[in-house]
């Protein structure tokens, strides 16, 4: 089974690159009310007691490069949903 | 021998093979043990209480708060960022950038909380230029220690040291031991390239992607970051001026907790606390009591005597052997309690006739602290930056490590002879 999500392209832009160990993704948020969510995911990832799960790396213009560990690819992407950056998740 | 004086090595003994054998938390064996010597009578506890260093305890206990609420602005981060970007990204630049924060920041807050804000970003920083860590993490290991050396907040056996004699003040071992430490440092940065550049190689467009990063969004809360560095910078002011005070380093460290704590407001308090190493306090706790046993009943002036008469007396005989023993006995085991065990002892020989107590000092800071890179055991710092990377699916082997660590080790010891010998001995 594998998740698959469905975002609105003027709130959000994802691309996902899978790697070998991780997955990347090329993050940016369009809409000006979706900065703090954004915010709140990296906070909750970082502050964890797991330093490699999900990293981030902040560009200008709420450009974000984002790299998850396979075994926490479900849980990133259910915080961006908790926080409405996506609009539907599903298992396929 | 008296028998007080038998159950007091007995326990002693027992204790140390129970912190070595790391099968019980070393806190819990060693309060069980200053327990121990209380609840059998060796020392009442009055006299217990008393050999408890509480300026030891109230030093880290501070610097443990500033540092804690100071990393919630994201400061560290930043700083690893920029240095990363002002290296160009390239891996070997950034290993040397990084190798030198940890020294200098290990230098002023400490090598163990250094060691603990710097792992986190440096797990971020080679995961996008796609190197492995460890290179990385064991430099800022071999680092912390070096860098640890030079203050008298650097490292715990300094803190111990500087809080046990009176005259030995932060400039003191600023003006002693920041010298060798730099030199020690100048010729480690390119054994470091030498052992890892191989391993570092990275792609121009991992390099790239940390040019892009924007650094300045890392800091979180830019009107803390103000208040943290105007009580950091202070503090620090107050180590380098505390004699000229007349307060104690101590006393320098929790007035700067706690007007920070004062500043951020009450809701800062709680998670500061928590976030205080207590096991590590309580750690020391155990252990002055438990060396307080071998104290009261003359066993550590016996050795006092014993190490006389081995030397003659000659105090280069005497730093030296302090020194090398310090630096073998700290690589293998844990620094904290060796030390703690030492300094009643170089006490004793100055109150034995050795007038000139302050090689001996010197000599028993470099071995401890330089000797921490021998082994993975051999320091604080190294322990926990093996468990957090090993609990990253990272872990760095005791032999891996000893691979590098021990012949630097090995030369930092015969640099640190030389010096001894020049500055204090001829």
């Amino acid at each position: 089974m594998r998740l698959t999500y469905q975002f609105n392209e003027a709130v959000i832009q994802i691309i996902e690159t899978p790697n070998e160990t991780d997955v990347e993704f090329d993050i940016r948020i369009l809409a000006e009310n979706k900065w703090a969510g954004m915010k709140e995911i990296q906070k909750k990832f970082e502050e964890n007691s797991v330093l490699t799960d999900v990293l981030f790396y902040e560009y200008e213009n709420h450009h974000y490069r984002v790299i998850a560990r396979q075994d926490y690819y479900v849980d990133f992407v259910l915080e961006l949903l908790k926080h409405r950056l996506l609009e539907k998740v599903e298992w396929n | 021998m008296e028998q007080q004086a038998i159950w007091a090595i007995g326990i002693f003994l027992v204790i140390y093979a129970l912190i070595i054998s790391e099968k019980i938390h070393r806190t819990i064996v060693a309060m069980i043990g200053g327990l121990l010597m209380v609840a059998l009578g060796i020392v009442n506890q009055e006299t217990a209480l008393h050999h408890i260093d509480f300026n030891t305890l109230g030093l880290l206990i501070g610097m443990m708060i500033i540092v804690s609420i100071t990393a919630d602005t994201g400061l560290f981060k930043f700083i690893a960022i920029w240095a990363a970007k002002k290296s160009k990204g390239n891996p070997v630049r950034i290993l040397i950038a990084l190798s030198l924060i940890t020294a200098i920041g290990s230098a002023f807050l400490d090598n163990v909380t250094t060691v603990l804000l710097m792992v986190p970003v440096t797990f971020s920083i080679t995961r996008q230029l796609r190197v492995p860590p460890l290179p990385f993490l064991i430099t800022q290991i071999i680092a912390s220690n070096v860098g640890g050396t030079a203050t008298l907040i650097g490292d715990p056996p300094n803190i111990m040291i500087g809080s046990a004699v009176k005259e030995l003040t932060f400039m003191a071992f600023i003006n002693n031991l920041a010298p060798i430490a730099a030199i020690i440092l100048v010729i480690f940065i390119p054994l470091f390239v030498l052992l890892f550049r191989k391993q570092i190689q990275t792609k121009p467009e991992y390099t790239q992607s940390i040019m892009d990063m924007d650094e300045k969004q890392l800091i979180a809360d830019h009107k803390l970051l103000r208040k943290c560095l105007t009580v950091l910078g202070l503090t620090i002011i107050g180590f380098f001026l505390h004699q000229s005070l007349h307060l104690e380093s101590a006393t320098v460290a929790l007035a700067g907790a706690f007007v920070l704590l004062l500043l951020t407001g009450e809701h800062m308090m709680e998670e500061a606390f928590t976030k205080v190493e207590w096991a590590t306090i309580f750690f020391f706790v155990g252990l002055f009591v438990l060396v307080s046993g071998l104290i009261e009943t003359g066993v550590i002036a016996e050795l006092a005597a014993q190490a006389i008469e081995l030397t003659n007396g000659d105090i280069v005989a005497t730093s030296m052997l302090i020194l090398w023993l310090s630096a073998i006995a700290s690589a293998f085991l844990d620094n904290i309690p060796f030390v703690a065990t030492m300094i009643p002892l170089i006490q004793e020989m100055g109150n034995m006739g050795v007038s000139n107590l302050e090689p001996l000092w010197w000599s028993l800071a470099l071995g401890a602290c330089l000797g921490g890179n021998g082994t993975l055991i051999g320091a604080s710092a190294n322990l926990i930056v093996a468990g957090m990377s090993s609990k990253e699916g990272h872990p760095i082997k005791f032999v891996q490590f000893m691979k590098y660590g021990f012949p630097l080790m090995l030369l930092s010891i015969v640099l640190a002879s030389v010096y001894v010998f020049l500055r204090y001995l001829i």
